[in-house]
């Protein structure tokens, strides 16, 4: 069975789209004060670690994994089922930080970082 | 968003296909793909839609958040109690073969119920997520209105 990717790409198409989506991902969680934002990027980030796992489960011409006729390889099911309980996560860890965000927001005024810096060194 | 007519006439269209394509996803999610995280979310994204055109107030007149609360629960509850019934008819915990007559008969039950679960609570997970958020800002407004 062939499972050697082959593109005139260096590197599989797949890790690029990684790398590019998690630096994205990380520059937003640095660069950026607003916490609406930061939470942004750290769904960008997420998703390249999602995309990471299904990736390496994922085998050229695997099928889903029944035992049936001419079935010979099927792709590794477990970093598939791990990842649907991550976005489950993710969507959770979301809603939490928009929720602290919607608390920041009632006891400063703002969901700018450095404003809130101001105002809890003023006080 | 409501004064956009387009918007109105568009999301009314299309929110009965958007919660019947979630009804196809969840009953057709064993035999492809599928299932009980995918139809909760696009069910729940029906009413998303909705209440982003029309407003929080009128999702909750069709759905109050005491009956996506309980319904969270109905779901989970659904799930583990097939694990149970599972364990009571003589099998492992959510073992399914033992749940009718043959195996793939009771595997076929077991599935339904248990992606039905989930689908129940995802769908209302997101809905209670989204009404929370946004019922924020129509329960802010006319308190702003009086400071003005």
């Amino acid at each position: 069975m062939d499972v050697s990717f082959s593109y005139d790409f260096p590197g599989l198409l797949n890790y690029w789209i990684i790398v590019v989506l998690m630096m994205i991902g990380f520059y937003i969680v640095i660069a950026h004060g607003n916490l609406v934002k930061k939470i942004v990027g750290l769904n960008v980030f997420q998703v390249s670690v999602f995309l990471l796992y299904i990736t390496l489960g994922k085998i050229k011409g695997g099928t889903a994994p029944i035992l049936a006729d001419g079935i010979e390889a099927y792709s590794n099911p477990l970093p598939h089922v791990l990842i649907l309980t991550a976005i489950v996560v993710g969507v959770a860890t979301t809603a939490l930080g928009l929720a602290l965000v919607v608390r920041i927001q009632d006891a400063f005024g703002t969901i700018e970082e450095d404003e809130i810096d101001a105002i809890e060194n003023d006080a | 968003m409501n004064e956009k007519l387009i918007l109105r006439v568009v999301s009314k269209f299309l929110i009965p296909y958007i919660l019947l394509f979630a009804l196809y996803v969840q009953w057709h999610g064993d035999f492809g793909p599928g299932g009980g995280f995918q139809a909760g979310v696009i069910f729940a994204a029906g009413f998303i839609l909705y209440a982003l055109i029309f407003g929080v107030a009128p999702v909750r007149e069709v759905i109050p958040a005491a009956f996506t609360r309980y319904l969270l629960a109905v779901g989970v509850l659904l799930y583990s109690s097939v694990g149970v019934a599972s364990l009571l008819m003589g099998g492992n915990f959510l073992d399914y073969n033992v749940l009718a007559h043959e195996a793939t008969h009771g595997q076929h039950i077991g599935i339904l119920l248990v992606e039905l679960g989930v689908g129940i609570t995802v769908a209302c997970a997101m809905i209670t997520i989204f009404c929370t958020f946004a019922g924020r800002a129509e329960l802010n407004a006319p308190e702003e209105e009086e400071e003005d």
